[in-house]
């Protein structure tokens, strides 16, 4: 069905105007990423050289080096980079299991209560967390849960927009198939692990990577909640670094050009499947 | 590949399964599977997300000593805080900047959208490009903006200084900070939006634009009287999905320009943040935190009310 009706096609002028727009807003979205990764890729000195006036090297380096990233060991740029994957990874695993469980009730059982508490996952899908970050550092603040690795984990493991994602997709399994499972005498957690779950790899792909890069990602609550040195995460480490005063911008870029290619690896990869299942769990 | 059979019955015969399903077989667990399989989850989102907007509420209404001693303090915060020139300045900065961006962002997005739904060549190429800077934090999107539109070395100005317009203060000026928050905002959501309203555009069906196009109707036309009114549910949810996000707009704010120059970038969450970690009053965080909250709120009861119950999933 290539020869539709919808807006903007065919017409050769609008052709040509329809790709020169869509090359312009390219170039908008990629030229910043491009710029960093390239001056990642350059010594200091050289960057600062060339900015004061514009020429081919304020874009391309005269001279190509890693030491920006060489330099990025003796930081504490590793260390940062490993609390975010460990606290991304750790979030992303026990939260795919509690959400999906979460999300398998609601499909599948009947009971009590089940309205409101269905309300209170939805409430809590459409509320932004920044909008509870404050009361919620008083409360882990009297739980004594500051600086510590759970302060950024527990907190974030439950998510009302994955729930509903999974429900969405468990409310859609036939019952016959769990029906052969009770036949044969299995619990309802036999049946959740070994056939709610295996059918479901698709949610569990796109709830796994929305969890990863949500914590991943996360600047607000980790900058209040971790303050100490050895917690402090990736996000949280580079906007220190240009705060202080003579930045050194090319680990700057380095680390960014690392931390942008970890978060963007995910979507890449599976590009399609996501885009498919946020976009129809938003509306659908 | 997620197109199973499964996947695909309507939902209005699946209503109806689930009816005949309840009167064969009501799926009532024993108390303890229940448990297993809700309490992780609904205790989680109640002690972490339910909890802190009641202590919001009642916090707003106390306040705090130096010596950590909590005394009630009736409206006193709020009373404190209208009295507040800042808060006000504060109040018109957050309007300012999503009454601007929201309808910004959304029509980029739109046009983002109808320029990749069109059948054509390297359609994936410009979706993937456009969708990219969205996969940026934006803490980082906020680092590496600072330093394009750094005054000295920055790589904008760089540009600019070889036009008429010249060197731009961008940040630093108290005319243009706002505005460059809102660009930046604008680079990274966009293609996020985009997203959303390209599913919206796969669903509105074929036949209509057949129909309009037998009819002699001009694209503009189609536009106007199919494609808008059939994405209105998309464009609401969009719409008020981009405003919670923007109404709390704060890592740029705290990273580049900490509320300044003179106020000028100072949202409300921002100040919420200075409230209580930089002037440690947190009756009076509390209380900012309160109004934000509301304020989202409001946003999210106006898509209840638009939506029908049970289509707003």
């Amino acid at each position: 069905m290539n020869d539709t009706f919808r807006p903007g096609t065919h017409h050769p002028v609008k052709h040509i105007g329809r790709y020169t727009l869509m090359c312009a807003l390219a170039f908008l979205a990629l030229a910043p990423l491009l710029w960093m990764f390239l001056s990642s890729l350059r010594p200091t000195q050289e960057m600062f050289s060339y900015a004061g006036s514009f020429s081919w090297h304020t874009i391309w380096p005269e001279t190509f080096t890693l030491s920006n990233y060489t330099g990025l060991l003796e930081t504490g740029f590793p260390r940062a980079i490993g609390n975010s994957l460990f606290v991304a990874g750790v979030t992303m695993v026990i939260g795919v299991l509690v959400n999906a469980a979460a999300a398998f009730a609601f499909a599948t059982f009947q009971f009590r209560f089940r309205g409101p508490l269905f309300l209170l996952v939805l409430l809590t899908a459409m509320m932004p967390f920044e909008a509870i970050v404050l009361p919620l550092y008083m409360l882990v603040n009297k739980l004594g849960m500051i600086d510590s690795y759970s302060v950024l984990i527990v907190p974030e493991l439950a998510n009302g927009f994955v729930i509903l994602m999974f429900r969405q997709f468990f409310a859609a399994i036939p019952r016959e198939l769990y029906e052969a499972g009770r036949i044969d005498g299995a619990s309802w957690l036999r049946i959740f692990f070994f056939i709610a779950l295996p059918v479901s790899w698709p949610v569990i792909l796109t709830g796994s990577i929305m969890i990863f890069i949500t914590q991943f990602e996360a600047f607000f609550w980790p900058l209040v909640a971790a303050p100490s040195a050895e917690l402090t995460v990736a996000q949280v480490e580079i906007a220190k670094n240009i705060s202080l005063e003579g930045a050194n911008w090319g680990l700057l870029f380095s680390s960014m050009s690392i931390v942008c290619v970890i978060a963007a690896l995910p979507f890449l990869v599976f590009q399609r499947f996501y885009i498919r299942n946020v976009a129809s769990s938003g509306i659908k | 590949m997620t197109d199973s059979p499964v996947a695909s019955s309507t939902p209005k015969s699946a209503a109806k399964a689930s009816r005949k399903r309840t009167m064969l077989d009501p799926q009532r667990p024993s108390w303890a599977t229940l448990m297993m399989f809700l309490l992780p989850a609904i205790s989680l989102l109640i002690v972490f997300r339910l909890a802190p907007i009641a202590i919001s509420i009642g916090g707003s209404f106390t306040s705090q000593s130096l010596l950590g001693e909590t005394t009630f303090h009736g409206l006193g915060n709020y009373s404190n805080l209208f009295a507040d020139e800042g808060f006000w300045n504060s109040v018109r900065v957050t309007l300012l900047f999503n009454i601007i961006i929201n309808p910004l962002q959304i029509f980029v997005a739109f046009i983002m959208a109808l320029l990749v739904f069109a059948p054509g060549r390297f359609l994936t190429f410009f979706r993937v490009s456009f969708f990219l800077p969205m996969t940026m934090s934006t803490a980082l999107v906020a680092v590496m903006w600072n330093l394009l539109f750094d005054p000295n070395l920055g790589l904008v100005n760089s540009i600019l200084a070889q036009t008429p317009l010249g060197r731009q203060g961008f940040f630093f000026d108290e005319d243009q900070a706002l505005g460059a928050m809102i660009w930046i905002s604008t680079w990274k959501g966009a293609g996020y939006y985009m997203i959303f309203l390209l599913a919206g555009l796969f669903r509105i069906s074929e036949e209509l634009y057949e129909a309009a196009h037998v009819d002699g109707a001009s694209p503009w036309q189609q536009l106007r009287l199919i494609t808008l009114p059939q994405m209105k549910r998309t464009f609401l949810f969009v719409f008020v999905a981009d405003t919670t996000v923007n109404l709390l707009f704060f890592a740029p704010v705290y990273i580049i320009t900490r509320g300044g120059p003179n106020g000028s970038t100072d949202t409300l969450m921002y100040r919420a943040y200075e409230s209580s970690f930089t002037f440690v009053d947190w009756g009076r965080a509390l209380s900012l935190s309160c109004i934000l909250l509301s304020l989202v709120v409001i946003v999210a009861c106006a898509q209840m009310l638009f939506f029908k119950p049970g289509e707003g999933e």
